[in-house]
């Protein structure tokens, strides 16, 4: 630590040019000496000398280190705790894992009109189940960029899921739950910002932290969509991927660090091939590395299915849903027609482990 | 809030000068760069950078509101079209605050629905309108008065007898002949204007996709990412000016032909219609279908989407492809001396929760039908040549 180089702290870079040039070099040159030595040496103000001093003193762990050590086991614990959020399609949340996992990046792609916009309200109405029916019990922030958020959709989404828990209440702490999970408290809980270009959504973005320390309660961050903003006004397709970049290490730093799943939509592009053009996700193709989980909803005939396309943990799968006037459920009859392309996965019982047990389970639907 | 000058946004005013001085005047300016080239262009530490960075943010980010806040504040969130059986689908008519796209083949009545709409949006709020003026911005000359005034004293004709209410009605259209897409752009430009002091309630665009397709030929390697940038920065500008002022947007669009590998063309839902609807095959086995113009990426830009196609001589079909709160419906119509009239209101589409993808619905044109004329099949003297 002593051997550090001056240049690569933090510093203004002129009072990096005036300490380098009256000859300090290293962490070590400086650390013994007096906050009016120094400044009288370099050439720099008091103020600027005794900041100068204190971040060179400060020990590694303190000087903006990123988490300290975990080991293995201790990031095990850490995730089963943080939980999902779930989709409310129970062949989505199986192939998923349990739902949207908090703490982490899920990116969902499709075509127009698919049912992204459907799958966040639903996902902005289900991280407010309270804990005892097996959900977050948290609050939602639905970062708007694409005007397609309509209040009234939520309210029905929200009516619908108070109502099945109405259903399946069985025990006082259920009951007593319910008095807090009404339509009126969920559309309460959901912040809404709308961005109109992208510079709203960087600033909104750099802001974020501080709202999410502010409400300690949010579980879920969703930006519908990430690539509207970012696919008109731009000659600079460099200034673009830099700019993504740092909204996407932006984002999995909040997901991580204030336990929030955060979910982005992208829209698709067409690729124009040999001869033929086919539909890729937007925004190219180093975007394709800044989410943890891709997830991909298409079409096929009349059918909507949903894809898991890249994740750390979980196997490739694909599964049919659909949007009801209740929102985003499964397709419910089993009928043999609705096979998917990749026939890998069909629905079955639910077996994933909830605090809660099967009972209260609000994906049977 | 973009632009707005980094002197107003409480930042030291040396600091202002500095920054003045590498070309770092606005917002946009200022959030487009890296920490490295702010703590370079400014002088200052990363601490002081990320400082800097908050109040930047601080004064362009939008401020959050909270769904019920939300709701609260939406009174008059739909403008009901009048055709009931839409509206009751719709959630009460077309959402204010979003862009509404109506597409289909040339002929089936896009035009007609426009006039319809502009009409109903003049009458006052108890009659089911906006109470509102309407900026209309016609691209094909398609607009005509006298067809205007027809549907209204046909659709109303009790509060249209006056002489003076039609004479009103028209006063609150404001008309617009834009033919170039440079044009369409700079009147959106000033449309922010035209609403204010023109107290419009309604803007109707019929139709976006005509100047585009003239000026871009996107055969041309190129021209088709400028022109999916154009339409995205008028669908940008557009649902800006929707939310701010909550009106709901209106825009038509036209039809293409999709050619795809034969058996990819995705089924959609058959209505009562006859057999024998034929796509296009081209030489080499490639079958096409037509569909809805300007790309996916328009696609995704417009929130709800109407189709419009024919179902047989008489009688034609409204889509409801893609929507924010509406499953997928399909309604039959006609075109009358009122406007559109719907055929009985009852929904055709069933219960089902399917669809299709709103860029691939293929839509049904008039030349795939006979015609059943009312004039005689010719006898036989005139097939042999003999008059």
């Amino acid at each position: 630590m002593m051997q550090r180089d001056v240049a690569s702290f933090a510093f203004a870079p002129a009072v990096k040019v005036r300490l380098i040039s009256a000859g300090f070099l290293t962490a070590k040159d400086i650390c013994d000496l007096r906050p009016t030595e120094l400044s009288k040496e370099a050439g720099i103000s008091q103020q600027e000398a005794l900041e100068v001093l204190q971040e060179v003193r400060r020990g590694p762990a303190e000087q903006g280190a990123a988490e300290s050590r975990l080991t293995a086991l201790e990031l095990l614990e850490r995730e089963q705790a943080l939980g999902t959020v779930i989709t409310f399609c129970s062949a989505l949340d199986q192939a998923l894992g349990g739902g949207i996992p908090v703490g982490k990046t899920t990116e969902i792609c499709g075509a127009p009109g698919v049912g992204k916009t459907q799958l966040c309200i639903q996902l902005a109405v289900d991280a407010q189940i309270p804990g005892c029916f097996g959900g977050l019990g948290g609050q939602a922030v639905y970062i708007d960029t694409e005007g397609s958020f309509l209040v009234e959709r939520v309210v029905d989404v929200a009516t619908a899921a108070v109502q099945h828990c109405t259903l399946i209440t069985k025990d006082t702490e259920q009951r007593e739950a319910l008095q807090s999970f009404t339509v009126e408290t969920v559309l309460s809980q959901l912040f809404l910002f709308r961005c109109h270009d992208y510079v709203e959504l960087l600033a909104q973005t750099h802001l974020l932290p501080d709202f999410l320390s502010q409400h300690p309660k949010v579980r879920l961050v969703v930006i519908d969509s990430i690539a509207f903003p970012f696919r008109h006004s731009f000659e600079d397709l460099s200034l673009r991927t830099r700019l993504l970049n740092g909204l996407a290490q932006q984002l999995t730093q909040i997901a991580s660090q204030h336990s929030v799943a955060v979910v982005l939509t992208n829209q698709m592009t067409t690729r124009i091939g040999q001869n033929q053009s086919m539909l890729v996700p937007a925004l190219g193709e180093s975007w394709g590395h800044a989410a943890t989980q891709r997830l991909i909803l298409h079409w096929e005939g009349k059918h909507r299915f949903a894809s898991l396309y890249k994740s750390p943990s979980q196997r490739e799968a694909t599964v049919p849903y659909q949007i009801t006037p209740h929102g985003f459920r499964d397709v419910q009859l089993p009928d043999p027609s609705v096979t998917p392309a990749d026939p890998s996965l069909t629905p079955s019982l639910n077996s994933r482990k909830r605090p809660r047990g099967e009972e209260g389970d609000p994906s049977d639907a | 809030m973009a632009n707005k000058k980094l002197r107003r946004t409480g930042m030291l005013p040396e600091l202002c000068d500095r920054l003045d001085r590498h070309q770092i005047e606005t917002c946009q300016d200022f959030l487009s760069l890296g920490p490295l080239e702010l703590m370079r262009e400014a002088g200052q530490s990363y601490q002081q950078v990320q400082t800097l960075l908050r109040t930047v943010s601080l004064a362009c980010a939008p401020t959050m509101v909270t769904a019920l806040e939300l709701r609260d504040r939406r009174s008059h969130a739909f403008f009901p079209t009048s055709l009931r059986g839409l509206d009751a689908v719709l959630h009460g008519g077309l959402a204010s605050g979003t862009l509404t796209e109506v597409t289909g083949p040339s002929g089936c009545g896009k035009s007609q629905f426009c006039m319809m709409l502009s009409v109903l949006a003049t009458l006052p709020r108890t009659m089911g309108g906006l109470d509102s003026s309407v900026l209309y911005i016609d691209t094909e000359s398609a607009f005509c008065a006298e067809r205007l005034v027809e549907i209204a004293q046909n659709r109303f004709p009790k509060y249209f007898s006056l002489q003076e209410r039609v004479v009103e009605m028209a006063q609150k259209i404001h008309l617009f002949r834009e033919l170039t897409c440079q044009n369409v752009l700079k009147r959106l430009g000033g449309l922010e204007e035209e609403i204010i002091s023109k107290k419009a309630g309604l803007v109707i665009i019929d139709s976006i996709a005509s100047v585009v397709r003239k000026e871009f030929d996107t055969s041309i390697p190129g021209n088709l990412s400028e022109r999916s940038s154009l339409l995205s920065q008028e669908a940008a500008t557009l649902k800006y000016l929707a939310e701010e002022f909550s009106i709901p947007v209106v825009l038509t669009n036209q039809i293409t032909t999709h050619l795809s590998r034969k058996g990819t063309a995705p089924s959609h839902l058959e209505c009562n219609v006859p057999e024998g609807k034929e796509s296009p095959v081209s030489a080499d086995g490639e079958s096409g279908y037509v569909t809805a113009a300007l790309g996916n990426t328009w696609s995704h830009s417009v929130n709800t989407r109407l189709i419009v196609q024919y179902l047989d001589s008489q009688r034609r079909q409204i889509i409801v492809a893609k929507s924010p709160i509406a499953p997928f419906s399909v309604f039959n119509y006609t075109v009358q001396n009122s406007g559109l009239e719907l055929e009985d209101g009852e929904n055709q589409a069933g219960s089902s929760h399917q669809g299709t993808d709103p860029g691939l619905q293929p839509i049904r044109v008039r030349t795939a039908f006979n015609y059943c004329l009312t004039h005689t099949t010719p006898t036989s003297s005139h097939s042999t040549g003999v008059h």
